[in-house]
């Protein structure tokens, strides 16, 4: 199914929840709706969902197939939603809240008890949870909880799987693994899915594209690669990943750090990522910083290297190297080393490197 | 054709449900006494003598109803649409505020049955401890100190009112002396008044609780054992005694009291509305009778006629100088408007 | 040193505060619920057995009696479902007016139950506001059932949505929106969703509602009229009764309404027990 947001414009009273939203989902694609707290992403996600109406007040349309939707009643839009707290009916066992949306339809649509059970019984077990039919929600873990939602907003058949920051509630390690699974079995079922997170690595992980939104706008929209190596502009880079800010000039390809320029316009300022500095000897003529190491973090698959600029201990610097590199430089705590970008990239608004 | 057959049945039978119920309806018939505090044993009793007496004159079965409670409260829910068929009360203003606000039945309904529509009258005596430990003789006594004075309120009591007026009458009459031809505007009188005003008012500061009937402050007096010394309807006394514990009491009959009057009435629109104005009338007019007379006086209701009565039944009423309420005021209207109605004496007392 | 013996004596101090606490406590409670309970039920008995039983041989009180339940049979479920609803209301939207509608549902909290009573009387008495349309129309309700009815359906319907409406805001909105996404109806949202998640509160709000409307004497009072065996329900006729000086009796049936009150106790702490379960395990999701 392909839904389109058209010019799509919400206030909550004064405030603006969502500035002229304009967004075409492709069928079966994975999109990740990303963005901080307050960004409106949730509101969008629950616009398309029906659970907040287009009202008098607001501007722009929803269209699924080419159809407007905002008149069309919650249950009859065809989706599937999961909640970040799950929203399990506590009082039903795993089966039957599997089993709600089959038993709830009207009459001439619903299924026998035999078929519903068979159907049943198969998402039980493409969620890995066979043996749970008969218990209850309070006796599952969080990461089982999410699959049986999971599994009940899919028995209906929806044509689109909406997902409201669905693994928020859960521990890193379960997090890691669920998101994963969701991705497998999404390109598995094909189902059109959008997924609404604040955490970029999951952003990255699992979407085939990603809408990055700050406060009712959308700042980009692209694949992974793209808005993480492409970052169209400062907040992006902001919140895609750690960046280090510098202030300075560039000159033919190089860039000379100048504190004193720290209140100039926006063509002083300079986002570089960690991964992108290297460690240098202090001596290095293409460094652009001598700093002092004060922290290193060797527990990851980088190591993290936190710095201090020499001339200014209250600024800090980022730095994330391989540990291979790590090992041959032979860097310790408390060294004075030079710090070296090692691309150059600009800008349109003159911001980065 | 059809139809019409159809419609003829419809009808027949209505007419036969209609005469049914019309003859069940003329088989048993309903009232409803509203009655003061405590005429709940008068009642109980006469109600079930005045069935029997009606089912052998007219066939007819009829069930009485009782609803007792303070006079006051009682003729404030047959304003307010309490649908009583008779109203038996305490006193006669009580039934006039009923005429008057609702126009139930005529004003001048106190002259449809003998002796002011009061076929039994009765008077407030006191009711002492066992042995009399505070030696209560008259209503000087009640004002002295360490006295304690069971009455109830005024504003919903009969029995209250009359206890009022009757403090009043002793003590105007010890200013006066006699009270016949008294003259309202003298300076005398008023003085009088005045004096005699002040003394109900040291009555009432040695009140402890007002309840809000007779019965309740009985209970009070008897029951919970509180005060020296209970005001009560000559009955009530006598019931207290009989009842709950011969010899645990004892009647002090004053030197003065009055004569309370507690008529009753028909109540015109509410009966005929139900169609029970015969039966309500006779069940007014059976209390005249022997029969009626002979029960009031077994229960301590001292009767109109008293001929009619047990003779041993007499003899318990004690001989006491009675005042009338028509010696004192010119009319009961006057008497609820000086001393009960809102900014009255008795409101004064309490300011 | 010294930190240790004034350790010491504050921890016998507070042992001294407790036990006085806990024996005034005792005795409060002894005094003001134990021995009237006792006293009840020694007084129903001071003539025997056989004089006990014999007071529900009387007509009257059957009626009373069976007034009683008639009356709580009536405005326990209607406040059932205007509990409900308003509950719902209250916890799932914000509307115009909400915080008047709960100030307005606590009102025969605040307001004397004899009060209540006689607003009924300044409406529906044959001098109220709907006075003559009544005596036209021949309907009666004040000084009949009816107007019992509506007192009792006044003085105890705060409780069903008392009780709901904490737990239903604790509770949130996700379970009914995800039931309406997966393409329930209202109808079915609310029986399969809502219900059983407000089942043990739904139960204790009945419980207490029940047990008020059955022990209701103020409110009731002033619009019964007091009709032998027509308008009095058991508080009214236990009144009655011992104005008749007829002690026994009037404990006698006061006994009934003790059973009751104690039935009403040891229900309200099982369920209150199983609604403490019921949040425990909403806390345990997140």
């Amino acid at each position: 199914m392909k839904i389109e947001v058209k010019n799509l414009t919400k206030y909550f009273g004064k405030f603006v929840a969502l500035d002229n939203i304009n967004l075409e989902i492709i069928e079966g694609e994975l999109l990740a709706l990303l963005g901080p707290s307050g960004s409106g992403k949730t509101t969008l996600l629950r616009m398309i969902a029906g659970l907040e109406t287009v009202d008098d007040t607001d501007k722009g349309e929803i269209l699924f197939n080419n159809i407007d939707v905002s008149k069309k009643d919650i249950g009859d839009r065809d989706i599937g939603f999961v909640f970040q707290h799950y929203a399990l009916f506590k009082h039903m066992t795993v089966f039957e809240n599997i089993a709600f949306g089959l038993r709830v339809k009207p009459k001439k649509e619903r299924l026998s008890n035999e078929q519903i059970n068979k159907k049943v019984t198969k998402l039980l077990e493409l969620i890995q949870l066979d043996g749970f039919a008969n218990r209850f929600p309070w006796q599952l873990s969080g990461g089982q909880r999410q699959r049986v939602a999971l599994a009940r907003a899919l028995a209906v058949q929806p044509k689109v799987l909406l997902l409201d920051e669905p693994f928020g509630a859960l521990d890193a390690k379960v997090r890691a693994d669920l998101r994963r699974w969701l991705k497998e079995l999404q390109e598995e079922l094909g189902i059109t899915t959008v997924l609404v997170t604040h955490d970029q690595e999951e952003a990255l992980e699992v979407a085939d594209r990603i809408v990055v939104i700050s406060k009712g706008k959308i700042e980009q929209i692209g694949t992974p690669e793209e808005v993480f190596h492409n970052p169209a502009n400062e907040f992006v880079i902001n919140f895609l990943g750690n960046v280090n800010l510098f202030h300075g000039r560039e000159e033919d390809g190089r860039l000379d750090i100048d504190s004193s320029l720290e209140n100039e316009d926006n063509n002083s300022k300079f986002l570089i990522r960690p991964h992108e500095l290297e460690i240098v000897s202090v001596n290095n003529k293409d460094a652009i910083l001598q700093a002092k190491i004060r922290y290193i973090q060797l527990a990851g698959s980088q190591v993290k290297i936190e710095l201090t600029h020499l001339e200014n201990e209250t600024r800090t610097v980022l730095v994330e190297i391989s540990h291979y590199e790590f090992r041959e430089k032979n860097i310790q705590k408390g060294d004075i080393v030079g710090i070296r970008p090692r691309a150059l990239r600009t800008f349109e608004n003159g911001a980065g490197i | 054709m059809k139809n019409i057959i159809k419609k003829t049945k419809l009808v027949l039978l209505g007419g036969l449900v209609a005469t049914t119920l019309n003859l069940y309806a003329k088989d048993k018939v309903e009232i409803l006494n509203v009655s003061y505090d405590p005429t709940r044993e008068l009642y109980s009793d006469y109600n079930k003598e005045f069935a029997k007496y009606w089912e052998e004159k007219t066939g007819q079965k009829v069930v009485i109803k009782q609803s007792h409670g303070g006079a006051g409260k009682q003729a404030r829910a047959v304003i307010d649409g309490l649908k009583a068929d008779v109203v038996t009360l305490a006193l006669a203003y009580d039934i006039d505020v009923i005429s008057q606000k609702r126009k139930l039945f005529p004003s001048d309904w106190q002259k449809r049955l003998e002796n002011n529509s009061s076929p039994y009258t009765s008077t407030i005596v006191f009711l002492v401890r066992k042995g009399n430990p505070k030696g209560v003789k008259d209503w000087n006594d009640l004002v002295k100190e360490g006295i304690e004075v069971i009455t109830p309120n005024p504003k919903t009591s009969g029995g209250a009112r009359w206890n009022y007026l009757a403090a009043y009458a002793y003590a105007i009459k010890q200013e006066l002396g006699n009270l016949t031809n008294i003259d309202r505007n003298s300076e005398v009188f008023k003085i009088a008044d005045a004096k005699a005003l002040d003394f109900v008012k040291k009555v009432y500061k040695n009140v402890p609780v007002l309840d809000s009937g007779a019965r309740g402050s009985t209970n009070t007096f008897v029951q919970r054992k509180i005060g020296d010394v209970l005001l009560a309807w000559e009955n009530e006394a006598f019931l207290a005694i009989n009842e709950l514990g011969v010899g645990e009491f004892e009647i002090v009959v004053p030197t003065v009291s009055i004569l309370a009057e507690p008529p009753v009435t028909v109540v015109d629109k509410n009966a005929k509305k139900h169609g029970t104005y015969e039966v309500s009338k006779a069940y007014l007019d059976y209390l005249y009778s022997p029969v009626g007379q002979k029960l009031a006086a077994k229960h301590y209701y001292r009767p109109y006629k008293p001929e009619l009565a047990d003779k041993e039944d007499l003899e318990r009423f004690p001989k006491l100088d009675l005042v009338k309420i028509n010696d004192l005021f010119v009319d009961w209207k006057t008497a609820q408007k000086t001393h009960f109605d809102d900014a009255g004496t008795f409101d004064a007392i309490y300011k | 040193m010294k930190t240790r013996s004034n350790s010491q004596t504050s921890l016998d101090e507070s042992k001294a505060v407790q036990y006085l606490l806990i024996t005034t406590a005792v005795l409060f409670l002894g005094i003001m619920l134990v021995v009237p309970l006792i006293t009840i039920f020694v007084e129903a008995f001071r003539k025997g057995a056989e004089a006990y039983f014999t007071s529900f041989n009387d007509e009257y009180v059957l009626q009373a009696i069976k007034l009683t339940f008639i009356t709580a049979a009536i405005a326990v479920p209607l406040n059932l479902v205007f509990g409900v609803c308003a509950s719902w209301a209250i916890a799932k939207y914000s509307f115009f007016g909400k915080s008047f509608l709960i100030t307005l549902i606590d009102l025969p909290f605040a307001v004397s139950p004899v009060i209540s009573g006689f607003v009924y009387i300044l409406l529906f008495g044959a001098q109220g506001w709907f006075g003559s349309w009544l005596i036209e129309n021949d309907v009666q309700i004040i000084f009949a059932v009816p107007g019992i009815v509506l007192a009792t359906i006044f003085v105890t319907f705060p409780f069903v949505a008392r009780e709901l409406i904490p737990l239903m805001q604790e509770q949130g909105n996700d379970e009914e929106q995800a039931a309406l996404l997966l393409g329930a109806n209202g109808f079915q949202t609310f029986w399969k969703v809502t219900l059983p998640n407000i089942k043990w509160g739904l139960l204790y709000g009945v419980i207490l509602c029940n047990a008020r409307a059955m022990g209701e004497f103020g409110a009731v009072s002033v619009v019964s009229g007091h009709i032998q065996g027509v308008t009095n329900t058991m508080p009214l006729q236990v009144e009655i009764l011992y104005n008749e000086y007829n002690f026994v009796a009037a404990f006698a049936v006061s006994t009934l309404l003790a059973i009751l009150a104690l039935l009403t106790l040891v229900l309200k702490y099982i369920l209150e027990w199983k609604v403490a379960r019921e949040l425990k395990k909403l806390k345990n999701e997140e």
